[in-house]
């Protein structure tokens, strides 16, 4: 009996003219996106290339350890075609160097990290595919949903239909799945447009753990679209008259769409506060920065041959900018008895510098996250009250372009730090001559560890952060369904 | 008869759940907008004025010498944030708040080149880009996407539903011409979006005042009420669509259904896609190749070495020797060639932004954000009439140094070699200094063209609904 239900109710809707619009719409605007964004991917992808080929040419050319400095890069995601998240704002660049550990605080001048020509075109919005699905998916969904019950009900079909001996379960449930098969198919088949047109893109390559992640998005996406239509279904069992019901809904979907979102993130972003906390860790950076330079000076006093010395410390002063390279190409002979205290000096600036260094990481890192992280996380929770917020953050999480994603990133960079540091540890090139001087030779860096960004898989991500969204989305379905059957099993027709 | 059918139409409407909805929305966004401003507002002007007094001490401590303002120039030269920003942000977070007038950057033989102005002063990526992407809720927002929402849930079902319900041909029974009918319905949904938008509009007004940071001046009202003007005539726009529409179909619903799938087209995705693509296709892009820029100096350097620059430094005798003349010629043509360069790199930048927005002028809706931000004085047009105020100042700047120079008796009066210009302090007072002003003509000028396209679309869509309108049978 249920199969006949859904049946018809896919037959029926199949034929109407609404579904025909929605088709075509999704489809065009599908399609449009993808250029647009495919071609900003592909930008960004030769820029990426070109930085990575300059980076990889300069990274072991250092004559002395001290000198060392590599730039490490990630490449742009090719799913933020789908969700562009963060992934075309946040630093795609890191430089490791001994005296600093990278954190995503630092600043970045536009030209340097988008490898944009032209930044007036930040301007220029462009849209994400699952943006277009999070509004053209969600109204269709009420669209279809709003004279479910209620219309049947005025022309009395739904009469009909009950006098049959079918349960009012069975009869729900016949309508919502075979309008979920119907909505489903306008996304799949734009889906798979989108699809083709990226792989004729020669930039993107899909990995089968990429294609993983559109999986997770398009089932993503179903949830979502489900959660509409039972907005719709329940507006639709509670008011008898279809108009009032779809304007009803109308509303209800402006709200959700437009304005909460919008709102909320607004009001957070404006009323919370960081400016204090970042002002604060400011200065605590400064004290340690010049409680660093003092123990420096303490360092230097007792040379006795301050002329080989001489301008060893070049650094440049605060927030955290410390470096400490040097190369010396030739020494005199006369300076060779100095060499073992000259060692012993290097030596103790350079941990002094490591623990400089960590110790500023410590202040950023906590300052970060009890201002932006947090106040970005306040943001993420209020989005989690509407279903487009959820729909957008576990796609995010899918398709990885979300904070955690640049966070990883700058971890992975914090740890390859760790492993140069290491590799100087074992190679002992803290106390060697090397450290400071290439008048005997140059540093090899045969066997220096080489850095590849592996960004987690789909399994971490989806566990961590999308099957959690995706699971309140699905939940907030079951209720919505449950309330849909009570409403509707009390209904008089 | 107009009036009465008016009359009838409007206390029909007002009483509706609709009507109370669509103020309530209003009103709730108009206050949002309103709180968020004051907040904003707290910040912004001490920010600006603090800036400005920053760039002025800086031009007196240059001042101690001539010769530093030739290489250094006047430093920042900041925009003026506008005091209607809450009618259009403008996406000022991602333009430049400033150009800076300063050192070239470069160095060669022991000499730098002339200070020269730079507009790639873009805010950079911080920490506070983790922050979620979201619309900023102003006066552009809520007219362009709540408003023309709402004209559309006001008149989906005037004449479908009407034909549904039988009363259009009672009406028609009467010796009414169709045209008034039509009219009639017309006016009556302008009348309450009207009554809509006004109240959500002085309710933020009054907060804004109750705050203190509502302080315009004349020129300033009369944007706000063109504002106001522009807003009701892309709200007519859509009233007239939901008519147009409403008389194609029969059934309500369908009607509503196809306006929405037009609305979602026109006002969400249409400004969002069809400029950003149009941008990048089959226009010269400039962000294929390097940007020439930076390449100024290397062919000219080349030419002056064989000349025999480099060889002898410039000297303070008099008469001027022949090295000072060809270092100053080298100074002066190194500097002309890099504002060429770069005004046409700007220029392209600008050209391709522009083509993006052209098309984008599909949607009425971009029509009516880019004519609101002229008007507020935000915005990407706001920015090229600020690009060209530096300008001006960059002209009249050296002009000054020039006349500055030829007060000294002891200089050689060769700009601009250090050798050949004086080095004595300049009196402070004297220095022209940049102050941003924004012209109401040049507002309107950028708004009246807009105005008319959306008048234009008005004109086709009542045209059209007329049309339908007459043929309908009832």
């Amino acid at each position: 009996m249920i199969w006949t239900l859904i049946l018809r109710e896919i037959l029926t809707t199949l034929m109407t003219f609404r579904f025909f619009v929605t088709v075509i719409t999704c489809m065009s605007l599908v399609i449009a996106g993808t250029i647009v964004l495919t071609d900003n991917y592909e930008r960004r992808l030769a820029s990426y290339n070109a930085d990575f080929q300059t980076h990889q040419e300069k990274t072991f050319i250092a004559h002395t350890y001290s000198s060392f400095k590599a730039d490490i890069d990630r490449a742009p995601n090719p799913l933020s075609v789908f969700n562009q998240g963060l992934d075309k704002r946040a630093k795609n660049s890191i430089r490791i160097r001994i005296g600093k550990v990278p954190y995503l605080w630092d600043k970045v001048y536009q030209y340097q990290s988008t490898g944009l020509k032209n930044p007036f075109r930040h301007l220029l919005a462009d849209i994400d595919l699952v943006s277009i699905f999070q509004i053209l998916l969600s109204l269709l969904a009420l669209v279809f949903a709003y004279d479910a019950i209620a219309g049947a009900r005025e022309n009395g079909t739904l009469r009909l239909t009950l006098s049959n001996p079918v349960g009012r379960g069975v009869v729900i449930l016949g309508k919502y799945v075979g309008a979920i098969v119907c909505l489903s198919l306008p996304l799949l088949i734009s889906f798979l447009f989108a699809l083709l047109l990226q792989l004729q893109s020669s930039a993107i390559q899909y990995t089968a753990d990429d294609l993983f992640r559109i999986g997770g998005i398009l089932l993503t996406t179903i949830v979502y679209i489900s959660t509409f239509y039972l907005i719709g279904l329940l507006i639709s069992s509670m008011i008898h008259r279809p108009a009032t019901s779809l304007i009803v809904s109308m509303f209800i979907w402006v709200v959700l769409i437009l304005l909460y979102p919008n709102v909320s993130l607004f009001l957070v972003n404006r009323f919370i506060d960081t400016e204090e906390k970042i002002e604060q860790t400011n200065r605590e950076i400064e004290q340690i920065s010049e409680r660093f330079y003092r123990d420096i000076q303490k360092l230097r006093d007792p040379f006795e041959s301050p002329s080989l010395l001489k301008d060893s410390i070049s650094s440049g002063g605060s927030r955290g900018y410390l470096h400490l390279s040097k190369n010396f190409t030739y020494i005199p002979d006369e300076s060779e008895p100095n060499i073992p205290t000259v060692k012993a000096y290097f030596q103790d600036l350079t941990s002094l510098h490591i623990r400089a260094a960590e110790t500023i990481w410590r202040a950023r890192k906590n300052a970060f996250a009890e201002t932006y992280i947090r106040k970005s996380r306040i943001a993420r929770n209020a989005l989690r009250f509407s279903p487009t917020g959820l729909y957008h953050l576990s796609t995010e999480a899918w398709a990885g372009t979300d904070l955690f994603r640049m966070e990883h990133f700058f971890k992975t960079g914090r740890q390859y730090r760790q492993r140069v540091l290491d590799y100087f540890h074992d190679k002992k090139a803290f106390s060697s001559r090397q450290w400071f001087a290439s008048d005997k030779g140059e540093v090899r860096w045969n066997d220096a560890p080489r850095f590849v960004y592996n960004p987690p898989d789909v399994f971490e991500d989806a566990s961590s952060r999308a099957l959690p969204d995706l699971f309140l989305l699905f939940l907030l379905n079951l209720v919505l369904f449950m309330a849909t059957f009570m409403i509707f099993s009390r209904l008089e027709v | 008869m107009l009036w009465h059918i008016v009359k009838r139409e409007l206390f029909e409407q007002v009483s509706s759940l609709r009507f109370v909805l669509a103020m309530l929305l209003t009103a709730f966004l108009m206050i949002v907008n309103a709180l968020g401003h004051i907040d904003e507002y707290r910040t912004q002007q001490p920010e600006y004025g603090q800036k400005v007094a920053e760039s002025l001490t800086e031009l007196e401590q240059r001042s101690s010498n001539l010769y530093n303002f030739v290489l250094h120039g006047p430093g920042g030269l900041h925009k003026m944030p506008s005091p209607l920003s809450f009618c259009a942000h403008g996406s000022e977070n991602n333009l430049p708040k400033l150009v800076s007038g300063s050192y070239s950057g470069w160095n060669w033989g022991g000499r730098s080149g002339l200070w020269r102005l730079k507009y790639d002063t873009f805010p950079p990526i911080t920490a506070t880009d983790i922050f979620p992407i979201f619309l900023n809720i102003d006066w552009t927002l809520i007219i362009s996407s709540v408003l023309s929402f709402l004209a559309l849930v006001f008149t989906f079902d005037t004449i479908s539903g009407e034909v549904e319900r039988g009363t259009l041909r009672l009406t028609l029974s009467n010796s009414v011409a169709r045209r008034t009918v039509l009219t009639s319905k017309f006016l009556s949904s302008l009348i309450s979006l009207g009554v809509v938008l006004l109240s959500g509009v002085l309710i933020n007004l009054l907060l804004l005042h109750i705050s203190g940071t509502l302080q315009l001046n004349t020129q300033e009202w009369s944007r706000l009420t063109a504002i106001f003007v522009v807003g009701m005539m892309y709200i007519s726009i859509f009233i007239v669509l939901g008519l147009f529409v409403s008389t194609l179909t029969n059934n309500a619903s369908t009607s509503l259904v196809i306006l929405l799938l037009i609305w979602v087209i026109w006002v969400i995705l249409v400004p969002s896609t069809v400029g950003t693509i149009m941008s990048g296709v089959n226009i010269p892009s400039i962000e294929r190749g390097p940007s020439p820029v930076f390449f100024a100096r290397n062919g000219l350097l080349e030419r002056y070495e064989e000349q025999g620059l480099g060889d002898e430094a410039p000297t303070r005798t008099r008469p001027p020797s022949p090295a000072t003349l060809l270092w100053a010629e080298f100074m002066d043509e190194e500097v002309q060639e890099w504002k060429r360069l770069n005004k046409e790199f700007l220029n392209a930048q600008i050209y391709q932004i522009q083509v993006a927005r052209d098309f984008n002028r599909v949607s009425p809706t971009a029509i009516l954000q880019y004519a609101i931000e002229s008007l507020a004085g935000t915005g990407f047009q706001r920015h090229l009439n600020f690009m060209r105020n530096a300008e001006n100042y960059e002209t009249e700047f050296n002009a000054f140094l020039i006349s500055a120079d030829r007060a000294d008796p002891d200089s050689l009066h060769v700009p601009f070699v250090r050798e050949g210009m004086s080095t004595k302090p300049v009196p402070f007072e004297s220095i022209p200094k940049f102050q941003d002003k924004v012209h109401l003509e040049d507002a309107f000028k950028e708004a009246i063209p807009n105005a008319m396209l959306l008048f234009l679309f008005f004109v086709v869509l009542f045209a059209g609904t007329h049309l339908s309108f007459q043929r309908k049978e009832i």
